[in-house]
């Protein structure tokens, strides 16, 4: 049978963001892959040099647009290793709220796009449903819907308001008994099993030697994450266990990384109701904006040469922030801003573990990678 | 049949069809009844147009996260008649709903030349609207409308689902005022609508 | 915590201790000259297990003077935990305590740095062979900033379009956020009026 090569093109109902991805098959197989990526490469690095500080912070909410929290945090890490400000702990338990929210939320958005993948559509308005409550507590918390540019130099820009600690009890409770509702619909289904397991072998050491990090790391028995390795915030302080998968000796395949991403939503809504017992001076006193319980005086210059860098558990990974400073000459404005966004590791890896399979075991295997192209092209 | 397969007995050919066609259609001008066809038939047309929008699925950037919310059980877009359809031939609607790159511009103005007429474009967002935070960037078009002609601008960034909402109700209000082809109707109908300008 | 690295020819490596918040952060960062880098490279991948390519970085100094015109800078990790055992067919996760762990095995976080000379085409060598997470790093940098890597096979364009005239990388700091005035528009700098590679065929 000749081969040829099939352009899954930018605009596709299945590739989880605007990509392309050609594949070479054989018949119904799948040879050779070649991802192409940079459609909405929108040079937010170049963009970056002409911003201030906090500016910067609305392009960041932009970057991952599915998880925009966890985006502006890991640049206001960077920002503040490179100004070295000292961070109060109220708003890192904030911080940390905000951080474990959207990681719900991005992780219910992956479910909610994967289910229709494999076929299960009525899985989608279940997640968006749970994913619309994470919302509105994150609405309360950042004022929008999707892109809140919640932290600021320093902290947090608001505390939480009146009678959010209350909600977000309620509201995680109640997702926490969803969750069941979602494993059961999934693992009762007998196409979803043999859609996902068997398929999209990744090993360990593979994915270790390319960069890919996160959930689909964790999914390969690597117990790895940047919470606990490297960490930062309030992580330490919390009681919770990282959530890794136990994979046979061929890899990981799509339904290990479905049930570690189902185990981390678990396990990040256990650390807010934590985190919202913990948080110091209690989660119904409010201050105003500008407290310094919530945010501390911030230089806004970096001196030249010096340079900042954070690592960061973004729900897909770990990304990472380089910032140069540039003195008196720049202002404001940083030198250089590099972004790591683990997606555009993550996709040439992916792309390979496709070869093998069959053309429809595609979105199977992409899906349970959950790219997010907004990250991946800068 | 002959050589290339076609088959040219008198009843088939293309003359016949042609003349045909050019006296009843003479015959149904001269009495009128052309018009009142026209009338009524226009009018069913444009009710099912607007009653039924198809936009294409095709998520660009943070604003398909909002038109996906828009089809999901809160906001619930599919109880309007808007269904998302995978093919730009079987669709209506494209609904732009992110910053436009140098090597997007292509493929958008691809998926706007297979979409059949009538056809609709709305621009959601700053992104599609004016190049959004990106305006100044070196790979960013600024706006959608600089290649393809857009109908209804949704401010936001991202615009809430109840504004996208709007935005297909102005779409449709637009229709009936345009009528049944884009190309028919008085010249005002060619100004986009802005949501949330009145 | 493990710093044996400071003991390396041609190199300048030192542990800057660092803090993020109140959780200690330990840094390796490390100055390379361009010339001893595939050894430091190959030096950090084989004697102490630097497994994981993060970011690779490419900046460009027009003010920096001659000596550091253009700068690359990695950032590896190294993951301390490698071959998890095998129970029953199945891989059994590693449950370390980074606290507890020692020597070889801490996680930790290498900085390295090359300060490269003004050029107009600065180069580097590749490190793809060594670290497959330094392919794509790779490409994006020469795509952005044009820093160019010796021996880095498939070098294409990720980020741009494929058409992008040859030599364009628009992080240099001699190019503008964008292109806007009346002159420049006639040079197309930066391709807003190339027709696209398939202008005129039917679609």
């Amino acid at each position: 049978m000749a081969e040829m090569w099939i352009s899954m093109g930018p605009q596709h109902p299945m590739t989880h963001g605007l990509w392309t991805l050609k594949i070479k098959v054989d018949g119904e197989t799948v040879v050779d892959t070649e991802p192409d990526l940079g459609y909405i490469h929108r040079g937010v690095e170049k963009i970056c040099e002409a911003r201030d500080f906090t500016q910067i912070t609305t392009y960041c909410d932009r970057l991952c647009y599915a998880s925009a929290n966890t985006w502006s945090h890991s640049y206001i890490y960077a920002v503040e290793d490179l100004l070295e400000v000292e961070v109060p702990e109220r708003a890192e338990y904030i911080r940390l709220i905000a951080v474990e929210l959207q990681r719900i939320a991005s992780h219910l958005m992956w479910l909610g796009a994967y289910g229709p993948d494999i076929g299960n559509l009525s899985v989608m308005v279940w997640c968006l449903r749970e994913r619309e409550m994470m919302m509105d507590l994150l609405q309360e918390l950042g004022g929008s819907r999707m892109h809140y540019n919640f932290p600021r130099v320093g902290g947090v820009k608001r505390d939480l308001p009146h009678g959010f600690a209350q909600r977000a009890r309620a509201k995680v409770s109640l997702f926490l008994n969803r969750i069941q509702e979602y494993e059961a619909l999934f693992d009762e289904s007998t196409i979803f099993l043999i859609r996902t397991q068997g398929v999209g072998y990744s090993k360990a050491e593979e994915m270790v030697n390319h960069g890919v990090t996160g959930p689909n790391l964790r999914a390969g028995g690597v117990n790895y994450d940047v919470r606990t390795s490297h960490p930062y915030s309030v992580y330490s302080e919390l009681d919770w266990e990282v959530p890794v998968e136990r994979p046979s000796v061929k890899g990981a395949d799509c339904y290990d990384r479905y049930r570690i991403r189902v185990e981390e939503m678990r396990v990040s809504a256990m650390m807010v109701l934590e985190a919202l017992d913990k948080i110091p001076r209690g989660a119904d006193t409010y201050h105003e904006p500008g407290d310094p319980a919530i945010i501390a005086k911030a230089p806004s210059r970096a001196p030249e040469g010096t340079s900042g860098s954070h690592h960061f558990e973004d729900s897909r990974g770990e990304s990472m922030f380089y910032l140069a400073g540039g003195g008196e000459a720049r202002g404001k404005n940083p030198y250089r801003v590099s972004i790591r966004s683990p997606m555009f590791i993550t996709i040439p890896y992916a792309s390979k573990c496709m070869v093998g399979y069959k053309v429809a075991d595609i979105p199977a295997i992409m899906g349970s990678f959950d790219p997010c192209i907004g990250e991946t092209d800068r | 049949m002959d050589g290339d397969g076609q088959n040219y007995s008198v009843f088939n050919s293309r003359m016949l069809v042609d003349t045909v066609g050019d006296i009843t259609d003479d015959a149904l001008k001269a009495s009128r009844i052309k018009d009142v066809i026209g009338v009524l038939v226009g009018r069913v047309f444009n009710w099912s147009q607007r009653k039924s929008l198809f936009p294409l699925h095709l998520g660009i950037k943070c604003c398909a996260l909002e038109m996906a919310a828009a089809g999901a059980s809160r906001f619930d877009a599919e109880r309007f008649g808007v269904f998302f359809r995978s093919s730009p031939r079987q669709c209506d609607v494209l609904l732009v709903n992110g910053p436009i790159s140098k090597k997007f511009a292509d493929p958008i103005v691809r998926l706007w030349e297979q979409m059949p007429e009538p056809k609709w474009c709305i621009a959601m967002g700053e992104c599609a609207i004016s190049g959004g935070p990106y305006f100044q960037s070196y790979n960013i078009l600024e706006g959608v409308d600089t290649v393809i002609p857009v109908d209804v601008y949704i401010p936001g960034c991202p615009p809430r689902p109840e504004a996208l909402i709007d935005g297909f109700d102005k779409l449709r209000q637009k229709i009936i005022r345009i009528g049944a082809s884009p190309d028919d109707g008085a010249p005002e109908s060619k100004n986009p609508i802005i949501v949330g300008d009145d | 915590m493990a710093n044996a690295l400071s003991s390396m020819d041609g190199v300048n490596a030192e542990v800057s201790e660092r803090t993020s918040g109140t959780n200690p952060r330990n840094v390796v960062s490390v100055d390379c000259a361009s010339e001893n880098w595939r050894q430091l490279a190959e030096c950090l991948r084989v004697e102490h297990g630097v497994d994981y390519c993060s970011m690779i970085t490419g900046i460009h100094w027009p003010e920096g003077g001659a000596e550091k015109n253009w700068e690359v800078v990695y950032h590896f990790m190294r993951m301390g935990i490698s071959n998890p055992p095998v129970v029953e067919g199945m891989v059994q996760p590693i449950i370390t305590d980074p606290s507890t762990v020692e020597g070889a095995d801490v996680p930790l976080e290498i900085e390295v740095r090359i300060a490269l000379p003004e050029t107009r085409d600065p180069k580097v060598a590749s490190v793809q062979d060594i670290w497959v997470g330094a392919d794509w790093n790779e490409k994006e940098t020469w795509d952005l900033v044009g820093i160019d890597f010796e021996g880095h096979v498939g070098m294409r364009r990720v980020l741009q379009p494929h058409e992008t005239p040859a030599g364009f990388h628009p992080l240099q700091k001699q190019h503008k956020l964008r292109y806007h005035d009346f002159e420049e528009m006639y040079d197309d700098a930066q391709g807003f009026l190339r027709k696209p590679s398939d202008a005129g065929k039917i679609k």
